[in-house]
């Protein structure tokens, strides 16, 4: 949204003021499975960045990347398992009872889905009203004028009081749980994929109220979502997020222009380009993003990255080649895990036999046609002799050990890029590397 | 905001907005009062009667932590005196505390929509450690409360007045009770005897008993239905006149309700159940009193053969007018030697059939509703807790549940009962044991009812609205109230009438192999059992027609739970989930 001009002097003194929400080292993990063993599900796993008094920051992303854990973790409606967020300067994962209560007024949220997110056996009124009820603001007459005004302020009428959620199409629903955010005149608010549910037609006029309202009331959003062009529009920064790590975060344009990190390339050439004769190629990415449970050792994206690092060794291999063999690896890794047992992964498994076949039809099915240089021959049969031996332990420490580099074994640290505060985290921006720009480009023409 | 739309805003209570338009209501009223009034005795008797029952319960409670200290003292006056004493007071000190606290829940929640801690100046923040928050306060005070009360009424002479105030509040209502009835046995009399000239005297307007008791039956069956219709008439009158919605959801499911004919089948046998229970001692055609529980101390009168008018007591008649079979059968639809009208027959004891059955559907109904309510109300509330915390307490519950569910219910309820009646603990002794069965249905029909409403539950707690709760700083309870209770309470509907009717059939089986119910008080089951062995004799009806009724009421309860659910969920057919209960009910 429109980037505030017309801040205060006294705001621009002290930068530190300027941020709202800061996040450091931030990780939700869900235990569900504990109680039968297993690794919890690591949705949100180390993430830091800020949210500046004001601007709109979007979180873009797969889904199941984590990022609406991440937002309803911000709002505290998942409790974080480690990490610090300070809103105004106050750690709020430290709150509880009457004080987390009484943050809650500054920190709403709206949902994704407005069929779920009104209760259908309450009147529109109600349904709005009740956070003013539970704060005990004012007397019931001055909540009950409060709703009114709110309804109109999102667009609908004041005598949609006594209606029901039923009565009103999935836009109007929308703005009832706008509405509802409102109402206790929160500073930020998270908007969870707030227009994804909607037709198309009235996508934009959503998106217009929140803008609107944003200037009204002088509003901090986290903006979820993952139509890119949204974004785009609304946002004033972008934070990418892959696999529970925010993969770069910088100004929404410069990031749309320019991006720095691999994932964000596959991300945007996935949007239709509108400018026909800028041809960028789409990057279809391998396989499916890793089980949170398990993630990669070294950088999230490293399984699937088009523009991992290879060893110097093999840099001039064929691409095809490498991409069967990034896939070998992948396949020898979902064998390793289903080994551990777990029989409802097994389940899953189950249906894609290829995954199970003998490792002669995966070989097969893989380098059939391909032109395997001697140099590697090798190592695939030795891969293929400790696969049959069930030892599927030693085949991965092999194929990392050839095939491997520095993305499968270290994280990469955020670097910045750019000149406006962006960073991005791929060891590509170490000294010593080719840009994944430059990377991306040569592997994908 | 401009004036104009301020004033669209003005917000009428309920009250202001009759007071702006009080005709429609007053016209209800009106009619509501004369309903009342019609049959004003019946009514307070009724109310008495539910006041007497609720002063039991009241009663017996002070009285549990005591149980528990005795049992605990018991329990440990083989080890030592002094250890057993102590143990005593330990017992008691904590079940009394947890009897309050457990109060303390209900009355927060049930009267108390206001802040006691806050009035009286508490507040959390300041006087407690963290883990004291402000709704626990909150009960902990209304416990103090109510222990200030109990033991104010258990050791104090306040404890006197309030029993002198209820016992003269009690006399009030008896009188009143006692005053006119428009379904009183007297008034519309069936009981007289043929005159020497061939009418007939004592009876209402000199009719043949027949005709008469039919009359006091339509004129009850009219009555409740009228009753029914002005209730409903209530409804609509407030929907167009004083509801400010001009639509809700309701509206939905009772119009697919009045289209849904099974259901309202379903509707017809429950509510003409139902009236036969509550006004049973009117609609027999004999006095229960007199011709079931003690007939050799009521004497009537008849017309001998030699045209002599003497009396006898029911007792002696009932012997004459057994059917057993072959020529000494009282059928259906016929007078007894004695010129007593019984409309279904006699059972073999020469009772009135009809009189026996109408008060073995207040027996029925009484175990059902007492069972299902105690099965239901553990259910939901369990669901709610589970579905909205999950994890181990979610996993708990099954374990605990399906460890209940695995005994088959039937075999449990036989065990059970005939333990306590063994035992002969004073449980057992409540209504016949209708009580103790009752309790032992609730205790047993919560897990299966809970498992069936665990998806659902599940469902509810994971909409998106109960997070939006939880995100403006909602408490679980009123989540739980108010976002979850009212989806979960629709399916535990459904069930509830399913289980109802597993209930009544459950109990005829039991009362069958003379468990359950013990005479004098009347059972259906019983009756089947009584009369099994005349079935291919001219005394057939004693078996068929309690059977027959049994069916139908247990169909009709089906019927009602499948009406709906229809009527609520339009999408859900009708499929395994009331298979299932109906199976329950059944095989339990
Ligand atoms: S660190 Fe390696 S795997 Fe990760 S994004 Fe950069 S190049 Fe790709």
């Amino acid at each position: 949204m429109s980037q505030r001009t017309l801040q205060s002097e006294e705001e621009m003194m002290d930068e530190r003021d300027d941020v709202m929400v800061e996040v450091s080292d931030l990780r939700t993990y869900y235990d569900e499975g504990k109680l039968f063993g297993g690794n919890p599900v690591k949705a949100v796993d180390g993430v830091s960045f800020e949210i500046k008094r004001g601007e709109t920051l979007g979180l873009v992303g797969e889904s199941g990347c984590g990022k609406t854990t991440l937002g309803r973790t911000l709002v505290q409606l998942e409790e974080a398992t480690s990490g610090e967020i300070h809103f105004d300067g106050t750690d709020i994962t430290t709150l509880s009872g009457p004080e987390l209560k009484a943050w809650r007024r500054d920190a709403q949220i709206v949902f994704q889905d407005p069929d779920s997110s009104l209760n259908d056996r309450m009147t529109v009124g109600e349904i709005v009203r009740e956070p003013l009820d539970v704060h005990d603001w004012k007397t019931p007459r001055e909540r009950q004028q409060r709703v009114r005004e709110l309804l109109e302020k999102v667009g609908l009428q004041r005598e949609h009081y006594y209606r029901y959620p039923h009565q009103f199409s999935g836009g109007q629903r929308q703005r009832i749980g706008v509405a509802r955010t409102l109402t206790l005149e929160p500073k930020f608010i998270v908007l969870d994929e707030p227009v994804s549910a909607l037709d198309v037609s009235v996508q934009a006029e959503v998106i217009n109220l929140l803008e609107d309202l944003q200037d009204e009331f002088d509003l901090t959003y986290l903006f979820i979502a993952h139509d890119l062009s949204v974004v785009r529009h609304i946002c004033d920064r972008v934070a990418v997020m892959y696999l529970g790590n925010i993969m770069e975060i910088g100004p929404t344009e410069e990031l749309f222009a320019d991006p720095a990190n691999p994932y964000t390339h596959a991300l945007l050439s996935a949007i239709p380009e509108p400018d026909p004769t800028a041809h960028r190629d789409r990057i279809t990415l391998q396989g499916t993003p890793p089980n949170p449970r398990d993630p990669p050792s070294g950088c999230p994206f490293s399984t699937r990255c088009p523009a991992r690092i290879r060893p110097e060794e093999y840099e001039n291999l064929d691409d095809t080649l490498w991409t069967q063999l990034d896939l070998l690896r992948e396949i020898v890794r979902e064998r390793k895990r289903a080994e551990r047992g777990m029989s409802d992964r097994l389940k899953s498994l189950l249906g894609r036999e290829s995954r199970f076949g003998s490792i002669n039809e995966i070989y097969d099915e893989l380098f059939k046609g391909l032109e395997i240089p001697d140099s590697i021959q090798p190592v695939l049969e030795q891969v293929a002799d400790d696969v049959r031996a069930k030892n599927e332990e030693s085949a991965l420490e092999l194929l990392n050990e050839e095939f491997g580099s520095v993305c499968d074994t270290d994280i990469p640290a955020y670097h910045p890029v750019g000149d406006d505060g962006r960073v991005s985290l791929c060891h590509r921006h170490e000294p010593g590397h080719d840009t994944p720009r430059a990377v991306i480009d040569r592997r994908h023409r | 905001m401009s004036m104009s739309s301020d004033e669209t805003d003005v917000v009428l209570t309920l009250r202001e907005r009759i007071a702006a338009n009080p005709r429609p209501a007053l016209i209800w009223v009106a009619g509501l009062a004369l309903l009342i009034l019609l049959e004003l005795g019946r009514i307070v008797g009724w109310i008495l009667a539910a006041g007497g029952a609720v002063r039991m319960v009241i009663g017996a409670i002070p009285s549990v932590p005591w149980w528990v200290a005795d049992n605990v003292a018991d329990g440990l006056s083989g080890v030592s005196g002094g250890l057993s004493q102590v143990g005593g007071a330990i017992g008691f000190s904590v079940t009394a505390a947890l009897v309050l606290i457990a109060g303390a829940f209900l009355v927060k929640s049930l009267f108390v929509p206001f802040s006691v801690s806050k009035k009286i100046g508490l507040d959390a923040r300041q006087i407690g450690p963290d883990a004291l928050s402000e709704h626990l306060l909150e009960r902990l005070v209304i416990a103090a409360g109510l222990g200030v009360g109990a033991a104010l009424i258990l050791v104090t002479p306040v404890g006197g007045a309030v029993d002198a105030a209820v016992a003269s509040l009690t006399n009030a209502l008896e009188w009143v009770a006692n005053g006119w009835t428009l379904s009183d046995r007297e008034l519309i009399s069936n009981e007289g005897h043929r005159s020497p000239d061939g009418g007939w005297e004592g009876t209402f307007l000199g009719l043949s008993p027949a005709i008469a008791w039919s009359i006091r039956v339509i004129v009850i069956y009219a009555y409740a239905f009228a009753a029914l219709v002005w209730l409903w008439k209530g409804y609509t009158t407030y929907r167009e006149h004083y509801r400010e919605a001009d639509w809700t959801p309701r509206d939905d499911w009772i119009n697919r309700f009045r289209t849904h004919y099974w259901g309202i089948f379903g509707l017809i046998v429950v509510f003409g159940f139902v009236v036969l229970a509550l006004w049973a001692p009117a609609l027999g055609a004999a006095n229960a009193e007199a011709n079931l529980y003690s007939p050799y101390q009521n004497e009537f009168e008849y017309l001998t053969d030699d045209g002599q008018v003497e009396s006898v007591a029911h007792g002696t008649a009932n012997i004459q007018s057994r059917s057993q079979g072959g020529d000494s059968t009282v059928g259906i639809m016929s007078y007894d030697e004695y010129d007593r009208w019984a409309p279904l027959g006699t059972n073999p004891d020469g009772k009135d059939l009809f009189t026996f059955l109408a008060f073995g559907a207040r027996t029925s109904l009484m175990i059902g509703l007492i069972g299902i309510g105690i099965a239901t109300s553990i259910a939901l509330m369990m669901s709610l807790i589970t579905s909205y915390y999950k994890g181990t307490i979610d996993i708990a519950t099954i374990v605990v549940s399906d460890t209940i569910i695995s005994v088959p219910v039937f075999l449990m309820v036989l065990l059970l009962s005939v333990v306590f009646q063994q035992g002969n603990h004073p449980l057992a002794d409540i209504y016949s044991g209708g009580l103790l069965l009752a309790l032992i249905f609730g205790a047993l029909y919560w897990p299966g009812l809970w498992r069936a409403i665990r998806g659902p539950s599940l469902q509810v707690a994971e909409q998106e609205w109960v997070d939006a709760a939880k995100s403006y700083g909602q408490t679980p309870m009123i989540t739980m109230r108010k976002h979850m209770a009212p989806y979960i309470l629709s399916y535990i509907l459904i069930y509830a009438s399913l289980l109802l009717g597993g209930v009544i059939i459950t109990t005829a089986a039991l009362s069958f192999l003379g468990l359950g119910i013990n005479p004098p008080t009347p059972e259906w089951g019983r009756m089947v059992s009584d009369g099994r062995s005349y079935v291919s004799t001219s005394s057939w009806h004693i078996a068929t027609v309690p059977g027959i009724l049994i069916v139908l009421v247990v169909t009709g309860f089906n019927a009602l739970g499948d009406g709906i659910r229809d009527a609520m969920d339009p999408e859900s057919e009708s499929g395994d989930a009331g298979a299932t209960a109906a199976a329950t009910g059944g095989g339990g």
